[in-house]
């Protein structure tokens, strides 16, 4: 037997998925969601599963859940900014000297960057970690772009990184850059790819990693960066 | 992400961000440089495990971005869904 409630109200189920005793990156968007519309999402869920039964597609399980996930996230988040900044490009793409920058959590294996002093964090120990790597600033990885991608590791607490691991290129795409690189796209691709765990002190990344990076990349004659968040 | 991407460009170097739909509205609050947005997952915005056209169509529309773009604060769309391949299509 479980500890969890015998009572448990609908509010607290919906809230489970989100680091809590049901923990599902995939379904943590549940708890941005009110009562009533999480019910409509599972009745709606459960009605296309059915169809899918039948009729094999899941696609419109997926599409699904990909709406109420952006439901859920819908309106501006902590920052808000009324200007940008803009560096104009003045070449093709094709000659920019471009980097790949994700904040998707990759590493190469033997070069886990121990995020607390821990080697051989799991993906599971960093979801139950993730108000530490809130708390942190962010390590940066630096992944050779001719590293095979079976060599690649990814662990980040707050996405579930299934496709990741199946893949690497759905946010990590070392391999789709490098056949852009043989064809002739990209004449100036850096030979080397930086990634993070997005799930960090964001007060401190803006005012300290960030422009250390920044800096790095200049060292590096980087003039344009391909930049993916998770 | 986004902060990453407002540093990066007032140190020099230009940025792209490919996104996914769900985070649109907290991606375009930030007025970054340049954003594509897909109609992805959350942690897949480039598309599905081993759906190699997609992701580089989402790439190639960021590198265009990165070349058009004016001025700050250009968000493109791209069309499509997500398209999980099957066994047999791997």
């Amino acid at each position: 037997m479980t500890d969890k409630p015998t009572n448990e109200s609908f509010e607290e189920f919906k809230n489970s998925f989100s680091y809590g005793s049901r923990s599902d990156m995939n379904f943590k968007f549940l708890k941005n969601l009110s009562d009533e519309d999480a019910s409509g999402f599972f009745r709606e869920l459960l009605w296309k599963l059915g169809d899918a039964i039948d009729g094999g597609n899941f696609e419109r399980v997926a599409e699904h859940i990909f709406q109420t996930q952006a439901l859920a996230y819908v309106g501006p988040g902590r920052f808000t900014y009324d200007t940008g900044p803009f560096t104009p490009v003045t070449k093709p793409f094709s000659e920019l000297r471009l980097a790949l920058f994700t904040s998707s959590g990759h590493f190469v294996e033997g070069d886990d960057p121990k995020p607390f002093g821990v080697e051989n964090l799991t993906q599971q120990e960093a979801e139950a970690r993730i108000n530490d790597f809130l708390k942190e600033e962010p390590q940066l990885s630096v992944i050779p772009l001719d590293t095979p991608e079976d060599k690649l590791r990814v662990r980040h607490g707050g996405y579930d990184v299934r496709g990741a691991r199946a893949d690497p290129n759905v946010n990590f795409p070392i391999t789709r850059l490098k056949e852009l690189q043989r064809e002739g796209h990209l004449s100036q691709l850096h030979s080397l790819a930086y990634s993070f765990v997005g799930a960090c002190a964001q007060l401190r990344l803006l005012n300290h990693t960030a422009p250390a990076w920044a800096r790095l990349l200049k060292e590096q004659q980087i003039e344009a960066v391909l930049l993916v968040p998770v | 992400m986004g902060h990453l991407a407002r540093v990066l460009e007032e140190a020099g170097l230009a940025t792209v961000v490919i996104g996914t739909n769900a985070f649109r509205d907290r991606l375009a609050a930030m007025r970054l440089p340049r954003t594509v947005i897909t109609r992805h997952p959350m942690g897949r915005p480039l598309g599905a495990p081993n759906d190699r056209e997609t992701q580089r169509k989402v790439i190639l529309a960021a590198l265009e971005l990165l070349e058009s773009a004016r001025q700050s604060g250009v968000i493109v769309d791209l069309p499509g869904s997500y398209h999980p391949l099957s066994h047999q299509d791997v």
